[in-house]
């Protein structure tokens, strides 16, 4: 029988350890601790020898001091799911730093092995390790290993396993001693807790330490078990905390944190040796041009640019092709299918549900590679650097930047690339503010609505358009910044890792992962959503038509057959095109009527009082509400509704303009695009990522804005008598 | 300017009332004067001023008038060392520093932000709360340094010069003397003292050097001016040292320092301590963002950022340039 053991990969942001993963369990993930890398643990199996091993990738994190929601996933982890061994990644070419995390999981005292990543980052630096001192100093195994090559790998494996068995016949994971008074702090308090014969979860020592250190969830652990003995241990705490304060005059984990520095100074200098001066620096050379204080911006811009000429021009052409796919399907399906009402729930709301989903496919693949690319290189980093000053401005982050950015593709990557945003607030307040970007979706409807009534100033009212998303975004930051989230923002404190060449596979790998989830997420959230909205479309089916349009259609066509048959073949065949014009024109007529009758109409006759102060006809409100399964919706929506159906185009505009649709109905009609609740599928993303509070106040904070825009520019419009 | 001493001339008037001063008109006239001057002056160019306008007033008067133009804000008291005392006219709200020829006397008035800023920010690293200051820089004129661009004798140098010397114009005896005294031609040094008979002390790096009158006439120097000082300094890699701890968003890029002090709200104060920003650490400012704000670090060899406002948080001494 196979032995089952868990390994749990830990080790700070960027040092490689992802990678380690992927080569493990042959499973390629993401590289990085930036937005759009999730949160979750990722699991694995690896099969070696007569072991079956789980490999649990943990996020990265710089300490186990419980800050943001990376943090304490992994010492959650660590803690309460007590993998069998935890396997540390160091980054050999930043040691100092990555021993503070080092020490912290001794400090466990679970079995642990650790493994000194980027050995050959390191040795062209110049760095000597000696790992066989660091492996007695620390009382654990040391393995050296190159993560991107597939070095060390074996070892790594077989020492973990050696390990967990020498763990099992009684080994004790060694402690780190700090100076006396802190000690005698640690000694103390570890005594009351072993002697009050609580078990918590965790060594002793390292519960001594937490309390120490004022750590909320240990001591709420400890208050569960038994909240006398707690309140003894906490008294006993307090004195000593108020004892190095008064010593040292700081805090107890502020004395601590320095002394492990000091044991990592020490360790370092038994250890590691200088070799050769400090090579050229690629990183800071790179850094030379893109953080420049004259040319950083300028590049950012033309990166970002590049990014969106990709997605949305390089997209178009398999999006055609996709799209042409779509309809060859629907086509086929029609003509093969008899006429039925599941019929048109397959054709009119299953495909054409999902069709709209898919046809963005092209454009977030690319996007998502773009993405990828600045995150595995490094730039990522950076332009969180050169854009924190203007996120700051409306009381985000620099991290902030990207994903609201991002939400100019789509609104739901975007949302999903706040995840990383430490803290809490933070990212409420990024998501909040992200459907105010617009979205890909939006642009077709600005383009029939500011094509047909602005004519060549189309492009300049367009443009104006994403500005005020971007205005009004930055508003409601700060509005929300004020209201609801008071307290300190989060401190900017962003490591600027080293560039390094990506790649090409684990590109290839992170952008289909993303796609993948949001095809899988959203494909079901549309279909319902689509599925819905044809309903209330379809039903109900009886319908009273104000006149009997298939006996018109019928005397039409009998009529035109008497001529045609009295004439020539020429102008049979003109008067054929004609007949089909009008027999067209009937049916659009039937299916507009249809439509206003269905329940969708009734809704939107039934909304008209609150979207005529707004300039906004009951159609184009019916048009808005099948917006919500996704934007675009909303101009093939309109298409039927004006009558014209699906040859939109010139046939829309001029139907758009005989409706008495002014410049201004539809100006403030594209303003209520804008800025109204976004999609399904990105209230899905916001219930998902938050909470069904915040969704709900997204959707509602989100569509009063919108009224309350377009109210403000179909009401000034009027009075300035543009109406 | 003469519409400001009109202006003046009223607040005296009405302040001097107030304050019920006697011998009013004999004090309007040494205003008058002392106006009519607008420059450094001394109590004796007041006194010859006040007799052209054909008023005799005795000095311990003018002297004592002088006093409360400085109590009430009408004049400042200077004591540059080398002159007696002078007066100014205080231009309110109008701050200026001095510049004092220790050759020819003359005064030179200056306002340069940076120093202002410069004491302030060293006031307040030293959570001093500032004032007002005095400032006088002593030295030579570009005039008076005209005249000396070219070669001068040693002797003529002035305390405090530092000066290159370019030449011995003696004979081989005295040559080889002053050799084996270890001063060589090209040798960078500096007057400690000068007078006492033409005798004149010097430093030649480590070594204090005493020349007779007749052996300082005869080596050429040249007056190393201040600007060359500096780029000397800078290659040589020993740029200026703030010793003083100051906030690290005073640092400038390229400058190096030695964590001090790590202060600020506590999460966020452990969270830069667990990145490495801990006391004793050494910080270098990489750069700063193109729209200055945040900052780049590189700490324990690796680069972090932190906002500008977070970085004044963190106390920074031995702050130099260093290049990387």
């Amino acid at each position: 029988m196979k032995k089952k053991f868990t390994l749990a990969l830990a080790g700070n942001p960027n040092c490689g350890k992802t990678t380690i993963f992927n080569n493990l369990t042959g499973a390629r993930q993401k590289v990085g601790n930036w937005p759009g890398v999730t949160v979750e643990k990722k699991e694995g199996i690896l099969k070696h020898k007569d072991y079956e091993l789980k490999i649990v990738d943990l996020p990265g994190t710089y300490s186990l001091t419980p800050f943001s929601i990376e943090e304490i996933t992994a010492r959650d982890f660590i803690i309460n799911e007590t993998p069998d061994i935890v396997v540390n990644i160091i980054d050999a070419s930043n040691l100092e730093r990555s021993l503070f995390l080092a020490i912290q999981i001794l400090e466990l005292g679970r079995p642990a092995i650790f493994v000194l990543n980027m050995a050959d980052v390191a040795q062209a630096k110049g760095i000597k390790i000696d790992e066989k001192k660091l492996s007695q100093l620390l009382g654990l195994p040391v393995v050296f290993t190159v993560g991107n090559k597939n070095k060390g790998i074996e070892n790594l494996v077989e020492a973990a396993v050696q390990e967990i068995h020498q763990f099992e016949s009684g080994k004790k994971s060694r402690d780190i001693r700090y100076s006396l008074e802190i000690e005698n702090c640690i000694v103390k308090i570890e005594s009351c807790i072993t002697e009050s014969q609580i078990q918590i979860d965790g060594m002793p020592r390292w519960n001594a330490i937490k309390i120490l250190e004022d750590d909320k969830i240990v001591k709420q652990k400890l208050m569960d078990q038994n909240s006398q003995i707690a309140q003894h241990v906490f008294q006993e705490a307090k004195l000593c905390r108020e004892r190095i304060h008064t010593l040292f005059e700081d805090d107890f984990e502020i004395v601590l944190t320095d002394d492990r520095y000091g044991v990592i100074a020490g360790i370092i200098k038994e250890i590691v040796s200088n070799l050769a001066r400090k090579r050229i620096d690629m990183s800071r050379n790179i850094d030379l041009v893109l953080t420049d204080r004259f040319f950083g911006i300028p590049v950012f811009v033309f990166f970002i640019w590049a990014m969106f000429q990709l997605t949305f021009s390089l997209g178009e052409y398999p999006m055609g092709w996709i799209e042409s796919g779509v309809s060859f399907l629907s086509t086929s399906l029609d003509n093969i299918l008899p006429a039925s009402l599941l019929k048109d729930l397959l054709l009119d709301g299953v495909i054409a549900g999902i069709g709209s989903v898919v046809i963005f496919l092209p454009n977030i693949l690319i996007l998502f590679f773009c993405i990828a690319l600045f995150e595995d290189t490094g730039y990522m980093a950076r332009t969180a650097f050169l854009m924190d000053r203007v996120m700051h401005a409306s009381g985000l982050h620099g991290k902030s930047f990207i994903p609201m950015l991002m939400g100019f593709g789509c609104n739901v990557p975007a949302i999903m690339a706040t995840r990383t945003l430490e803290s809490p607030q933070d990212r409420i307040l990024t998501i909040l503010m992200t459907p105010f970007m617009s979205c890909s979706a939006r642009l077709p409807v600005y383009i029939v609505l500011a094509g047909s009534f602005f004519g060549n100033q189309a492009g300049t009212v367009i443009f104006s358009l994403y500005l005020t998303g971007i205005i009004v975004a930055i508003l409601s930051g700060r509005l929300l910044r004020n209201l609801l989230f008071k307290g300190a923002e989060a401190p900017f404190i962003m490591e600027l890792p080293p560039y390094r060449m990506p790649m090409l596979k684990s590109l290839l790998i992170h952008m289909w992962d993303r796609s993948k989830m949001f095809l899988k997420k959203m494909g079901g959230v549309i279909l319902a959503g689509s599925v819905i909205i044809w309903c209330l479309s379809s039903f109900p089916r009886n319908i009273s038509y104000s006149q009997d349009y298939s006996l018109k259609m019928a005397s039409v066509k009998s009529d035109y057959e008497l001529k045609i048959a009295g004439t020539d073949q020429k102008t049979a065949q003109k008067l054929n095109t004609e007949l089909a014009l009008i027999l067209g024109d009937i049916e659009n007529k039937k299916e507009q009527e249809r439509v206003s009758k269905s329940y969708i109409g009734r809704i939107g006759k039934f909304l008209e009082p609150v979207f005529s102060p707004v300039g906004i006809g009951w159609r184009a409100g019916v048009a808005l509400v099948t917006g919500l399964v996704a934007k675009e919706v909303v101009v093939s929506t309109m298409g039927v509704l004006y009558g014209v159906g699906n040859s939109g185009g010139q046939a829309l505009e001029r139907a758009l303009k005989k409706s008495g649709m002014t410049k201004l109905s539809a100006l403030s009609m594209m303003v209520f695009v804008l800025l109204y609740m976004p999609c399904f599928a990105t209230i899905a993303m916001i219930y998902k990522e938050t909470s069904a509070k915040w969704a709900g106040f997204s959707l509602i904070y989100t569509t009063s804005v919108a009224w309350g825009g377009a109210f403000l520019v179909y009401q000034t419009g009027k009075i300035f008598g543009l109406g | 300017m003469t519409d400001t001493h009109e202006q003046e001339k009223k607040q005296f008037k009405r302040l001097f009332a107030q304050q019920g001063v006697d011998q009013f008109d004999m004090r309007l006239m040494v205003l008058d004067a002392f106006l009519k001057l607008e420059h450094h002056v001394t109590i004796q160019e007041i006194m010859e001023q006040l007799a052209q306008d054909g008023n005799q007033l005795s000095e311990e008067f003018v002297l004592n008038s002088m006093e409360l133009l400085c109590r009430f804000g009408f004049a400042n008291k200077n004591e540059f060392d080398v002159n007696k005392t002078q007066y100014e006219h205080r231009h309110l709200g109008l701050h200026h520093d001095h510049m004092v020829c220790t050759k020819c006397g003359t005064i030179l008035e200056f306002k340069d932000e940076a120093i202002e800023k410069q004491q302030l920010k060293v006031a307040d690293a030293y959570g001093f709360h500032m004032l007002q200051h005095k400032m006088e820089i002593y030295g030579i004129c570009s005039a008076c340094m005209e005249d000396r661009r070219v070669l001068v004798p040693l002797h003529k140098a002035r305390p405090g010069e530092k000066l290159i010397v370019k030449d011995f114009s003696a004979g081989q005896n005295m040559q080889s003397r002053v050799s084996s005294m270890g001063l060589r031609i090209g040798d960078t040094i500096e007057v400690v003292s000068s007078g006492f008979g033409g005798q004149v002390v010097i430093a030649a790096g480590e070594n204090r050097l005493v020349l007779g009158k007749g052996m300082a006439e005869k080596i050429s120097v040249q007056p190393l001016d201040p600007v060359s000082i500096l780029t000397l300094e800078k290659d040589q890699d020993v740029e200026e040292t703030v010793d003083v701890p100051i906030p690290l968003k005073h640092m400038k890029k390229g400058q190096e320092g030695i964590i001090r002090k790590v202060s600020g709200e506590g999460v966020f104060r452990r969270r830069l301590l667990e990145m490495g920003i801990n006391r004793g650490s050494k910080i270098y400012v990489e750069k700063y963002a193109p729209l200055k704000d945040p900052i780049e670090l590189v700490i324990k060899g690796f680069h972090i950022s932190l906002r500008v406002e977070e970085a004044a948080n963190i106390l920074v001494e031995n702050v130099k340039y260093k290049k990387r």
